[in-house]
């Protein structure tokens, strides 16, 4: 996992945010909504590129800057994505604006999600919560290349029905013959005819075999914590777990010094990690 | 070909030949706090007082507080326009030796992965002229650290103290240009040399406080998770960041914007890991503990930086130890941590 430095700066200057526009928004769960965007400026719109699992530094100019995954996927580029759950400043500022307004992008930072070591694999994607947002890059970037990789199984869940993300896309993969589809809520309602479980017990009953499988973990802290032992027990070793972490961030680009874990940086090392690289330091600081 | 040297009584003349070429930059008191400072053309007196700055001089290439861009919003949608490159290069003068090699150790950071456009403007023609100790302070370790008080291969010039002159040494090509251009300087004798040589031992001597670093980043890596031994590092930290803030290899910065009606500014300041808000996201904190961050802050120095640029981020100073204001000592953190590098094994 190498870093690709970004190219596309705006006025030479890492800083400088990109203007792009808000093209649509789509309400996930209450509080959390994904934002579809262009970039003003068409060159820009034609040359960009990013890779599953990088990031990018969003502006509400005014308001400050924001750390969010893109989570549309690269085989998909007529336009970019990203979703958020209104908790801080800047995505409350978010929440304010509407289809038409200009927003700030840095990137795209980070390194990706492995693709090269992941072909011929199984996989499967572990995803709690809003946790499905980098996943879901990667998810469709799988799907649309579904001849390179072997079983999929994709294991999800929130806290309540309400709670789950991209409805429309589990609906999707749910009826989709090449993926095995597994959806859970730690409480369910009359109507909910899925698991009813936390994401890492649920995930220890259905979990493929270790063999040739990798598993792509995303979710809030408490979740990964639980979901890495699970996985060792059922034969996975930490090479064969990646993650991606977050982390406050400020310049996302290894300088500003918050997001470290150790000597890693997540905005520069990261955000995507084996559990090999990461284990020494992830049960005290994460 | 011989060192060059000067009379410490013509220094005011120097800075203003230099004044024409760069903005120069020396010790002040002005501000009530000593700090580099852009030169008033006529004061020399921090030659008298001048023993090391308390803000370092990272703070001319990383200022506390700095515009980064600015943006107006119009009819069109956001204009943003960055600040226009300083037109003269900055000059030092009377850098020590510790804070020499701090911006070496700063520059790493900058330029690694990414190269950060406004530290390394300020940086890149920046003239640096040291000047050598004669009198360090008790907290000062630098011998420990791989620095020598008036010895520096870490800047441009390097000025030693021998008596009522100064002898220059010319460090880098940068400075042997700039001295073949500079009028009004004398030929060093042997003598002269001798006295430099003489006076750096002087100097060296002089600092007494000592740190065994030998095999710190292992000690650390093997110690991360000795909690009861980062609380007690941590028991009388108050969390104030001076450390952290007057250090001159942090460059730890926040990001922050303000706007009034349609136009606003986007500023980087200093920023500390010291301070609880440093990793607060809305739904939890990594650090949120004192000791969390105590840690970060000695690991990151001795453990970290060494992992990833092969050097201590810390070149004996000793500002973290004569600024704290509860006597929270580096060195006594250091040689306490305790050993456990076997039963790692």
């Amino acid at each position: 996992m190498t870093v690709s430095a970004t190219k596309f700066f705006a006025q030479g200057n890492v800083y400088v945010p990109h203007i792009a526009v808000i093209e649509k928004i789509v309400e996930e769960t209450p509080g959390v909504r994904t934002y579809h965007f262009n970039f003003k400026d068409e060159k820009l719109r034609k040359e960009f590129t990013f890779e599953s699992g990088q990031f990018g530094q969003y502006s509400v100019l005014g308001t400050g800057e924001a750390t969010f995954c893109i989570s549309s996927s690269p085989t998909r580029p007529d336009h970019l994505e990203f979703a958020v759950q209104k908790v801080g400043k800047v995505t409350n500022a978010l929440n304010r604006l509407g289809v038409g307004a200009e927003i700030g992008f840095r990137g795209p930072y980070g390194n990706s999600f492995p693709l090269e070591s992941l072909k011929g694999k199984n996989l499967v994607f572990v995803g709690g919560g809003i946790g499905l947002a980098p996943l879901r890059s990667l998810i469709w970037n799988v799907i649309d290349n579904r001849g390179i990789y072997n079983k999929v199984d994709i294991v999800y869940g929130a806290r309540t029905p309400t709670d789950l993300c991209f409805k429309y896309d589990l609906e999707v993969w749910g009826k989709d013959k090449t993926v095995n589809m597994v959806t859970t809520v730690d409480r369910g309602d009359d109507s909910w005819k899925g698991k009813v479980g936390v994401v890492p017990k649920i995930l220890e009953e259905v979990a493929p075999p270790a063999k040739d499988t990798v598993a792509i973990v995303c979710g809030p802290p408490i979740m990964i914590r639980f979901t890495f032992p699970v996985l060792e027990k059922l034969g996975f070793k930490p090479e064969q777990m990646l993650t991606t972490l977050e982390k406050r961030m400020k310049c996302g680009i290894g300088k500003c010094g918050r997001c470290n874990i150790g000597n890693i940086y997540v905005c520069r090392d990261g955000p995507v990690f084996s559990y090999a690289q990461i284990k020494d330091f992830v049960s005290s600081e994460y | 070909m011989a060192d060059k040297k000067i009379s410490k009584k013509d220094i005011a003349r120097l800075l203003e030949q230099w004044g024409q070429q760069f903005a120069v930059f020396a010790p002040s008191k002005d501000s009530g706090v000593a700090a580099m400072a852009e030169w008033d053309g006529q004061d020399t007196s921090f030659l008298d007082w001048y023993r090391n700055t308390i803000v370092p001089p990272k703070a001319s290439f990383l200022p506390p507080m700095e515009e980064m861009f600015h943006f107006q919003k119009g009819e069109e949608g956001y204009n943003i326009k960055t600040p226009p490159k300083d037109e003269r290069n900055r000059l030092l003068f009377g850098v020590r030796p510790c804070d020499a090699r701090a911006i070496a150790i700063l520059d790493m950071t900058f330029k690694d992965a990414y190269e950060d456009p406004y530290y390394l403007s300020k940086r890149k023609d920046a003239v640096l002229v040291g000047l050598g100790c004669t009198n360090p302070c008790e907290s000062c370790f630098c011998t420990s650290m791989g620095v020598s008080p008036a010895e520096s291969a870490d800047v441009d010039l390097m000025l030693i103290d021998i008596g009522d002159e100064f002898l220059i040494e010319e460090v880098t090509d940068k400075g042997k240009e700039l001295i073949a251009k500079t009028k009004g300087l004398k030929e060093a004798t042997k003598e002269d040399e001798a006295k430099a040589t003489q006076s750096k031992k002087t100097a060296y001597d002089r600092v007494t406080r000592k740190l065994d670093t030998e095999g710190i980043k292992d000690k650390l890596l093997a110690s991360f998770d000795d909690e009861e031994f980062w609380e007690k590092t941590a028991a009388k930290c108050i969390s104030c960041g001076i450390c952290t803030l007057l250090c001159p290899t942090c460059y730890c910065f926040d990001i922050n914007d303000e706007m009034v009606k349609q136009e606003g500014t986007r500023f980087r300041s200093w920023d500390s890991c010291g301070f609880p808000n440093y990793t607060k996201m809305p739904m939890e904190n990594p650090r949120q503990e004192k000791w969390r961050r105590v840690r970060q802050k000695v690991c990151h120095k001795y453990e970290f930086y060494p992992m990833t640029f092969d050097v201590i981020a810390c070149t004996g100073c000793g500002r973290c130890i004569r600024l704290c204001p509860v006597n929270w000592d580096i060195t006594r953190v250091i040689e306490s941590v305790p050993d456990k590098t076997e039963a790692r094994k």
